[in-house]
């Protein structure tokens, strides 16, 4: 085993260079101030002051958390069960694959995709005028980026559940039932516990991308529900205003970081093995 | 270790938004060095997406025994994002206002006019524009405005002729509208509508024009698109929107009940320019290539392809004449010597304000 550790080495000086670079980058530019050139940095909290003093960007942060916080909700609510289902499925390696095959495409022209399902005379709206309803206005809704979101990002959920669900030893369940516990009981009490870790790890892949997703609100919210990945893209790639950008980002990160604290101490509360819960 | 890679990994996931802006510098470093050693007989043009003729790279790639590599940006400021990084093109091809930055920073080079030998199939109008005097770097490409598409049926033009603008805040097109999502043509929009330039550095002017816009997005229900408009006002998902007279043109050509305003308020003539960077690897090429876009068949091909308006003054008076692709589309011809148009100039400062003002009008929904 030891000398495997040594193929570790090009990793750490690849993730040196790719992570750690941009980061510091980041940092740089979030403290400094005079747009994009480092030669002549002053040190500066302007970006951080601008960021607090107005309430439009606290209103953005705010949106875009519950926009996220919405769709791992959602996610989670249609993601169990599909799981469960999977895990006792005769069909899983099938049900698996049909999960990612989505996935093998391009999320941006799936996203697309749904802008001519929604709208006012798209494929859902022209479907419904069949029984003479509608047509709904859904496209340039929350429903629509919620949607939007929930769809790109529930496989992400689905299989870290999946996985936690596979790997449950079958015996205690029937330990369980042996007992006398009902199967209500056996979910509750054995199954649901142990398939937490999987929840909190699918709750991070999925929240993490929502609050930073950019391109489903624009195209799917008619750009009208900015989030927080919307300023700092628009920070780059328009106003040219780096400092200002990685500002936001950083924010963002401690934003980030504090809630999979949080998510890590319930699991930490929750873990079967801690006791806490049995 | 393994919490500190799990800590790194959360990171880069939140910042992977700012680090697409980042890591171009490195990519850029990559495809340069793997692309040296192809030689001489290659071209990098970095263009926008969908903006040249279906057979324009390969007719010249074949006529002159060379590669052409191609890059695509969708904004100006992507654009000089990216050559800010050190990414080496030949050939670029960015819009009015961005072109007087590059040069006034001094990231152009002068074109080799002895190799520009086809200069005077250019329209006369685009000879010369204001921020390029002699045609000293700058070469245009396509050119056009800004205006209203709207739906035949259900908007009457003696009503447009009448508000002009202001159309776009009557409360009977309540949630039927489409504005163009960047600051710059939004603010256009509101500043034509006030009736004051749209270069105006002005505080109060600034500030009306902000109000305009605000009342827009908090009565009107209004979606903001860029290139999303093209493919929802040819299905007819809306009545107004406004539109580069390009798309529009090809929206016209899509759905026959749209129909193309300019409004007497004025509005934004813009060109889009080939000009070759400072640091370009094949100046020598470039300028060959942009000799060639300036022949009637390449003109041609790009011009029917993308249905922007052609710099080239043949093409253009074919394309719109009688037997032409465009007969009749009132979007293919932009306005000319109107004197309540204008032209972009660029000033960083009033793009800033404009920028974070934009941002505030949206984020209020």
């Amino acid at each position: 085993m030891k000398v495997l550790r040594r193929f570790v080495y090009p990793y750490i000086v690849w993730a040196a260079v790719m992570i750690l670079v941009p980061m510091l980058m980041i940092l740089i530019y979030a403290f400094t101030k005079e747009g994009n050139s480092v030669r002549n940095f002053m040190f500066s909290l302007d970006s951080f002051k601008r960021f607090f003093s107005d309430p439009v960007f606290g209103e953005v942060l705010k949106r875009s958390l519950v926009i996220a916080v919405l769709t791992t909700f959602f996610c989670i609510l249609f993601g169990y069960p599909a799981a469960y289902a999977m895990a006792r499925s005769r069909f899983k390696i099938q049900l698996v694959l049909l999960t990612t095959i989505p996935t093998w495409i391009n999320m941006l022209v799936r996203t697309y995709a749904w802008r001519g399902m929604l709208d006012n005379k798209g494929l859902l709206n022209t479907f419904f005028g069949l029984f003479g309803v509608g047509p709904f206005k859904m496209l340039e809704t929350t429903f629509a980026v919620v949607l939007g979101m929930v769809y790109n990002f529930i496989p992400f959920m689905i299989l870290q559940i999946y996985n936690s669900l596979e790997k449950i030893d079958k015996s205690y369940l029937e330990a369980a039932a042996d007992l006398g516990a009902n199967r209500v009981q056996v979910f509750l009490k054995v199954t649901l516990p142990l398939s937490l870790p999987g929840v909190i790890s699918g709750i991070t892949l999925v929240f993490l991308p929502a609050v930073s997703s950019f391109f489903i609100p624009k195209l799917l919210g008619g750009g009208k529900y900015v989030l927080i990945g919307n300023v700092i893209e628009n920070q780059f790639l328009t106003a040219g205003d780096w400092s200002f950008g990685s500002a936001i980002s950083l924010i963002m990160a401690a934003v980030i970081i504090i809630s999979m604290y949080i998510t890590r101490y319930i699991d930490k509360k929750t873990d079967p093995e801690g006791g806490a819960a049995l | 270790m393994k919490k500190f890679l799990s800590v790194i990994t959360a990171l880069v996931l939140a910042l992977s938004v700012s680090a697409c802006g980042q890591s171009s510098g490195g990519t850029g470093a990559a495809n340069a060095g793997s692309e040296a050693n192809v030689g001489s007989g290659t071209l990098k043009l970095f263009n926008w997406g969908e903006y040249i003729g279906e057979d324009t790279i390969a007719n010249f790639e074949e006529e002159y025994g060379v590669r052409v590599i191609s890059d695509y940006f969708d904004s100006n400021e992507m654009m000089y994002t990216k050559l800010l990084a050190g990414e080496a093109y030949d050939v670029l091809v960015p819009s009015d206002y961005m072109i007087e930055r590059l040069i006034a920073e001094d990231r152009l080079q002068p074109l080799d006019k002895s190799k520009i030998t086809n200069f005077d199939n250019l329209c006369d109008n685009l000879k010369g524009l204001g921020y390029d005097p002699d045609n000293t770097y700058s070469i245009p490409y396509f050119w056009g405005s800004v205006g209203l598409v709207y739906n035949k049926n259900n908007v009457d033009r003696a009503e447009l002729e009448e508000k002009g603008y202001n159309i776009l805040r009557d409360e009977k097109y309540k949630g039927n509208i489409y504005i163009y999502d960047s600051e710059r043509d939004a603010f256009m929009v509101a500043f034509k509508a006030l009736g004051y330039s749209m270069n105006t550095e002005d505080e109060n002017e600034i500030n009306e024009a902000f109000e305009w816009l605000k009342s827009l997005n908090d009565t009107m229900e209004p979606a903001y698109v860029t290139d999303e408009v093209i493919d929802a006002m040819a299905n007819g998902n809306k009545d107004i929107a406004v539109v580069y007279s390009g798309d529009a043109a090809y929206i016209l050509e899509e759905n026959e009940d749209m129909d193309f305003f300019m409004p007497n308020e004025g509005t934004n003539i813009w060109s889009d320019a080939m000009v070759i960077p400072a640091n370009a690897e094949n100046p020598e090429l470039a300028n060959e290539f942009i000799n060639y876009i300036l022949t009637y068949e390449p003109s041609l091909d790009n011009s029917l392809t993308v249905g922007y308006s052609s710099s080239n003054k043949e093409v253009l008076e074919e394309l719109s004449g009688e037997n032409g692709d465009f007969y009749g589309n009132t979007a293919y011809i932009p306005r000319e010597g109107y004197e309540k148009d204008e032209i972009f100039h660029d000033n960083e400062v009033l793009k800033k304000k404009l920028s974070e003002l934009w941002i505030k009008v949206k984020a209020a929904n």
